[in-house]
């Protein structure tokens, strides 16, 4: 009951910045469960207590930019995405704007360092992405069964040293080499304030094939109306590979004159 | 509706602030990220038991492992991947649901090739989805040993499993048992008594009403072994386990020991089964051609016959029922229905499981002692799988080398060193063998460049000059009037801290040898019991006699002579008894009796003399091999006199304990090495935690600390070596360091490394290569919670408070762990058509002092850390100063550089748009831009791409590489970089002066024009604007 009345509370100052800061604190403390969740009630107070399901429908196109480090490189980064499934990822390197990835809605393609020409991925890449990264944004859980995803409650688990729900998130099917796989990944939702603070999976395609991947997700901080999480860490078989921190989320900003296809080589 | 927020906001808030929470000094989040680190080795791996096939897709296998786990491939067996971990590492069978033979997959745990040191299972284990969750299936806590898990192909609810059992005991819960609901219930459908157990379960591929139970007969004890009596058989249903009959038409009378049992996937009335019978020519392969009905005996050949409890697989290929595999010492192959058999291809010794790939019958898998092997032609030829680190040590130790090395003896791949990191971390071809057979103790010599190792009871301990490549043997041998020496089959060994050349060996007897083993000296009567009953091996084995010498029994274990007091020597026994001399070994106190808690007769597995007092020393006890699982562990402080057990209720009921190591500063830091993994506890006993992290739930079997590092150092049966870098955090956990919300760890002063080498690694893409240690600057925190609204951020600064370098500051509840290389941040390069690689060195900061600053929210916490330059560096200080100082002025030039570029771009754009919008200033815009573009050329690569179409360097690419160069190599600035340093400078000199008059000729025209038409001015961000911009 203490979880409804929290959340009218939310609707009505929504207006509040100040203080809806203050209703996620109050939120982390107020909704401790007081019987056995489901895994949709989890996911559903996961957007309850980011923004709401409705903020996050109203989330059209993204643009993010920051920090990726990988050791001790760092590279500021700009990435567009949007909810048709293009996405851009800029980041800038000795004076130059590259692009490693980015896709137009049927191909994924990004820069080969070698030529510095953009250059196609292979097919069943395009394919992969299309049918789940594409449809992840802005969030993979959100309206999950229109995409053809499945969720599933595992059980309770302690990541990070914190109390966490398990849910397996089921996406769809991947090609691997001409063979279809299961396409499974897992996430920990903190049991105090719902948000994902980790997930995992076993990588099923590309050149990671295999390894375990983890990505931890924190500096959960407002976006417009929504609460993103600014800095993800994501390692390989436990060892670290990637940092991200976030400067700046921009939510539905102008995509004009932002190009998704891939440029012709010169 | 404000005041009513903020009422809720108070009420929420108060059970926070009056709930003062208890701070256990336990639990998982102790450790936060504080990780394992496996180095293998895998170049000789470690036993597996059983390997299953996907029935459709051939990029899969499995394979169950004795003592590490389940693995998977997703590469027709190329590299594989741990996917049990969370569980118990000893595993006994491995099923797929042959409908669903990617989501479910069955584990039945405890090894079933039954020798004596195998670890015990932990029940009967399911995945629904590929192997990432698994769920214990109640009803199977006490089955320690599952054979088989055979599943109806047509109901898939419908499963068998067969408990083979107990080793050591009698028990209740062998048998064949019967699900139809998929696991939710089970009726025990076979069961003859306490002491026979399934030892296989198969089902007629085309009827799964038809099944075939091999129920064995056997008993271990820690000095003997006995496979066969009147209750083994062969039985066969055909009511789908209703009613079970003995199929024993042709087989001999009398006593039948392990009994194999297959039928051929392509005709099922034809059966293959292996016999051991109190009729030696009788041993050997049985043929049924009428599915049971009547056996024919074809075949006693010792491939077949030999160590019945330890190969009893038998494999026929999926298409041919002629042909036959049996594993065995070498493994043997039949091609004509097993009338006669050749040898499979050289590999390991061992055999215990081959399969077939599901399409072609010529590439074959076998399960060995030595790791899993392929075969490309039918069996003839096998090479190793080299990515599987399941090396079975039974002991470990370290030296004092930088980096360590790790001494250690396994199961049957002999004894080995290498070192605790390497570059390029920790590969197969950094191991060296330094000793045959079963390998045990391996110990360095305080001071000298020798080794000592063993094999089996003592039959050969060697000592080994690692600088001259010369070995000789020195076991203790008996003189005349000495009793026949009784030595373990892992006998101990012992150096001493206080005696370099002092070394100690046991049999029955404490041997002494103070030159290095040239001449022993006994000194200690018998410290065993000497009971008789449990010295004659001859007859161990039962129908089939296995005198290997691993079973003796009534002999010392575990020396330990006190860190403290070369006179203090403590010896504990196979056979329970605990002895303990102060006086080197003239009189000897028998304190077994002052055992708080320790059954009678508890093998004495490790006696650890404590450097905190010379009184004080931890013992071990496990009771395994008596059925008796539970954990034992005391600690005495008065030389044995009184006792107290250290174990709590944190410990698994069955964890049985076979090593505990001290911290060498904080008496109450301990570390307990049990069946099920690594147990720590920072309250001396109080409370135990399990550590998991990357740590899988293996037998530990021997724990050392390095002392220089302060590493915990594992050896585990079943997952090689396995280390936890640097405790010492541990040692400063408290309870009121708990409490506060941020705790920065004291850290010593951390060395920057200057060591550089070449780690070709060709060749080694499918081998498993071990991590390092890290070498970087380790910042250690906890937190009191995990952080996850508002920044968090963290950097290293200078003692004046400017930034360093950022770091990525980890935010898990507990022990955090955050690297910091050294460095500061990379320069600024100039833009370029292409990449220049100088640019990605990031310089080393100076030794000294520097400031950690954390940001959480509004909360900032400091501390400070010390580096220091390499005590192993070959530069002086001088040399290091001015290597500094021209990294410095080269990092600074080619900053000078980019921003020079940089303005000189800015103009060219602006001479552009003129060029493009306004006619009239064309011209001059044109004679600038051209001017500026002939100048660009030669400072920046305009052309050409980062490969083998690369433009010719231009000053940034000289530059850079010349300032990489010095920046990254800590010796002196040799007299050739300096020259090249005054070249590129007299260059950049000239480049300047050239933009300068640039700027004052072509330059001054553009810009009056610019003034001329009042067009907008060019704006230039300052440098220091430059700079700082992402």
């Amino acid at each position: 009951m203490k979880k409804c009345l929290t959340f009218t509370i939310n609707l009505n100052i929504n207006s509040m910045k100040t203080v809806k800061t203050l209703i996620i604190a109050l939120l982390v403390i107020a909704v401790t469960p007081l019987t056995a969740q489901t895994a949709d009630e989890i996911i559903d107070n996961y957007f309850e207590n980011t923004g709401g399901k409705d903020a996050w429908n109203k989330i059209e196109a993204m643009k993010m930019t920051g920090d990726a480090s990988m050791g001790p490189q760092s590279f500021p980064f700009t990435q567009y995405l949007m909810t048709d499934g293009k996405m851009l990822t800029e980041i800038e390197f000795q004076g130059q704007k590259l692009t490693p990835q980015a896709f137009d809605g049927e191909q994924l393609w990004g820069l080969n360092f070698q030529t510095m020409q953009p250059e196609a991925q292979d097919a069943e890449a395009s394919a992969n992405y299309k049918k789940n990264e594409a449809n992840d944004f802005p969030d993979p859980f959100l309206n999950y069964e229109e995409k053809g995803y499945q969720v599933e409650l595992m059980g309770e688990e302690t990541k990070e040293g914190t109390e966490t729900y398990k849910i397996k998130l089921t996406k769809n099917k991947v090609m691997s080499d001409g063979v279809e796989e299961e396409n499974i990944s897992y996430y920990y939702f903190d049991k105090e304030n719902f948000v994902p603070i980790v997930s995992e999976m076993v990588m099923p395609v590309g050149p990671q094939k295999g390894m375990n991947v983890q990505t931890k997700y924190s500096d959960y901080q407002e976006a417009g109306d929504i609460f993103f999480p600014y800095a993800l860490e994501t390692s390989y078989n436990g060892q670290t590979g990637q940092s991200i921190k976030m400067d700046n989320i921009e939510i539905n900003p102008s995509v004009e004159g932002i190009d998704f296809s891939m440029p012709e080589k010169k | 509706m404000k005041k009513i927020f903020y009422t809720l906001l108070i009420l929420a808030l108060l059970p926070i602030s009056f709930s003062a929470q208890e701070t256990a000094l336990k639990g998982k989040e102790l450790f936060g990220d504080m990780k394992a680190r496996h180095i293998g080795p895998a170049l000789m791996s470690g036993r597996i038991n059983d390997i299953e096939m996907h029935p459709t897709n051939t990029r899969i296998i499995y394979i169950g492992t004795a003592g590490g786990g389940v693995w998977k491939s997703n590469n027709g067996g190329a590299t594989f991947t741990p996917i049990f971990d969370e569980h118990v590492q000893s595993i006994g069978v491995v099923t797929l649901d042959p409908k669903n033979p990617d989501q479910t997959i069955w584990v039945g745990t405890g090894e079933t090739w039954t020798r004596n040191s195998v670890s015990v299972g932990d029940g009967l284990f399911k995945s629904t989805d590929g192997g990432n969750n698994w769920k214990e299936i109640p009803g199977f806590e006490n089955s320690e040993r599952i054979a088989s898990v055979v599943i109806n192909p047509n109901n898939t609810n419908e499963v068998y499993v067969g408990v083979l059992g107990a080793l050591w005991s009698d028990s209740e819960d062998r048998g064949v048992y019967k699900t139809t609901d998929g696991g939710k219930t089970w009726n025990k459908v076979l069961y003859v008594g306490p002491s026979t157990g399934a030892a296989d379960v198969i089902m007629d591929p085309k009827n799964p009403n038809v099944l075939y139970a091999s129920m064995w007969q056997f008993r271990r004890t820690g000095w003997s072994f006995n496979s066969g009596g009147e209750n083994s058989a062969l039985y066969k249903s055909t009511d789908s386990g209703k009613t079970w009959n003995k199929i024993h038409n042709g087989f001999p009378k009398g006593d039948l020991g392990r009994i194999a049992i297959a039928v051929a996937p392509s005709d099922n009335n034809i059966l293959y089964s292996v016999l051991e019978t109190e009729e030696k020519d009788k041993n050997g392969l049985w043929k049924s051609t009428d599915a049971g009905k009547s056996w024919e005996h074809l075949n006693n050949d010792f491939g077949l016959t030999v160590r019945p409890f330890y190969f009893s697989r038998i494999t026929i290929d999926p298409k041919n029922p002629d042909i036959v595999v049996k594993g065995g010492l070498t493994g043997s192959i039949s091609r004509d229905g097993g009338k006669t058999f050749k040898n499979l291809g050289n590999m390991h010794a061992d055999i215990h499981d081959v399969t077939f790939h599901i399409n072609d019958s010529d590439i074959m898998y076998s399960a060995t002692d030595g790791g899993l092997y392929r075969s490309w032609n039918g069996g003839s030829v096998f090479e190793i799988v080299e990515d599987l680190p399941l090396s079975q040590f039974y002991h470990i130790s370290t030296d004092d080398a930088e980096p360590y090395n790790v001494y250690g003896g396994l199961q049957d791949n002999g004894s080995w060193y290498g070192p605790s990191s390497s570059p390029g971390g920790v590969n197969a071809r950094d191991w060296n063998s330094v000793g045959y057979g079963d390998g045990f103790r391996v110990l360095k010599h305080p001071t000298k460049n020798i080794i000592y190792s063993e094999m089996q009871g003592a039959e050969n301990v060697w000592r080994y000059d690692a600088d001259r490549n010369r070995t000789r043997t020195i076991q203790p041998l008996p003189k005349k009037g000495d009793a026949e020496l009784r030595f373990n089959w892992n006998a101990p060994m012992a150096v001493s801290t206080h005696a370099p050349d002092r070394f100690y060996m046991g049999s029955q007897f404490v041997h002494k040898s103070e030159d290095m083993g040239e001449t022993w000296q006994i000194i200690s009567p018998d410290l065993t019991t000497n009971d008789p009953k449990k010295q004659d091996q001859s007859e161990s084995g039962g129908l089939s006699v296995d005198n290997s010498g691993a079973e003796n029994h009534t002999t010392i274990f575990t020396i330990a002579e006190s860190p403290l007091d070369e006179n203090i020597i403590w010896a504990g026994t196979d056979d329970g008894n605990v002895q303990v001399t102060t006086d080197g070994g003239k009189k000897w106190n028998n304190v077994t009796e002052n055992l708080t808690g320790i059954p009678a007769n508890t093998w004495v597995y490790h006696i650890e003399a404590s450097v905190h007092g010379k009184g004080t020393a931890y013992a071990v006890f496990e009771g395994h091999t008596t059925g008796d699982m539970k954990p034992y562990a005391l600690k005495t402080t008065d030389y044995g006199k009184t006792w107290k057990s250290i174990i709590s209720e944190d410990i698994q009921e069955n964890a049985f304990v076979r090593n505990i190591q001290e911290d060498y500063e904080n008496e109450d830091l301990l570390f307990l090495g049990t069946e099920m993994g690594l147990y720590v506890t920072i309250d001396g006993g109080k409370n135990w935690s399990h550590f998991t992290n990357n740590m899988p739930p293996v037998a530990v079997h021997f724990i050392d600390m390095q002392k220089q590092t302060n590493d915990i150092v594992m050896g585990t049966h079943g997952r090689g070596v396995i280390i936890i870098d640097d405790i010492s955090p541990l040692r400063q956990l408290n309870a009121s360091i708990l409490e506060k919300d941020v705790h920065f760890f004291d850290t010593e002063a951390f060395n920057m490394p200057e060591e550089s080498g070449f780690s070709g690694s060709f060749g080694t893409e499918t081998q498993f290569v071990g991590g390092n240690k890290p070498t970087s600057a380790r910042i250690v925190y906890y937190l009191k919670k995990r952080h996850t609204f508002g920044k968090m951020e963290m950097e290293i600064q200078d003692m004046e408070g400017n930034k360093i370098a950022p770091l990525s500051p980890g935010k898990s509840k507990g022990i955090n762990i955050v690297n910091w290389n050294y460095t500061s941040a990379t320069p600024k390069m100039a833009a370029g058509k292409t990449l220049s690689y100088g640019g990605f060195t990031a310089p080393r900061v100076p030794a000294g002092t520097y400031k950690v600053v954390l940001t959480k929210g509004k909360n900032t916490y400091e501390t400070e850390i010390d580096v220091k330059y390499d005590e192993k560096s070959l530069t002086t200080l001088a040399e290091r100063k001015e290597q500094e100082k021209l990294t410095k002025q080269l990092f600074n030039m080619v900053e000078d550089l980019a921003y020079m570029v940089y303005e000189l771009g800015e103009l060219q754009d602006k001479a552009n748009s003129i060029i493009e919008e306004h006619p009239k200033g064309k011209k001059e815009a044109q004679k600038l831009y051209d001017a500026l573009e002939n100048l660009r050329k030669d400072l920046v690569i305009t052309t050409g791409d980062n490969y083998v179409a690369a433009a010719e360097p231009e000053l940034r690419e000289r530059m850079a590489d010349l300032y990489s160069n010095i920046a990254s190599s800590f010796s002196r600035v040799t007299a050739s970089q300096k020259q090249n340093l005054q070249l590129i400078s007299e260059d950049f000199a000239e480049a300047k002066e050239r933009y300068a008059t640039i700027k004052d000729k072509e330059g001054k025209k553009f810009l009056k024009f610019l003034e001329r038409n009042e067009l907008e001015k060019l704006t230039i961000k300052t440098k220091e604007e430059f700079l700082s911009d992402d």
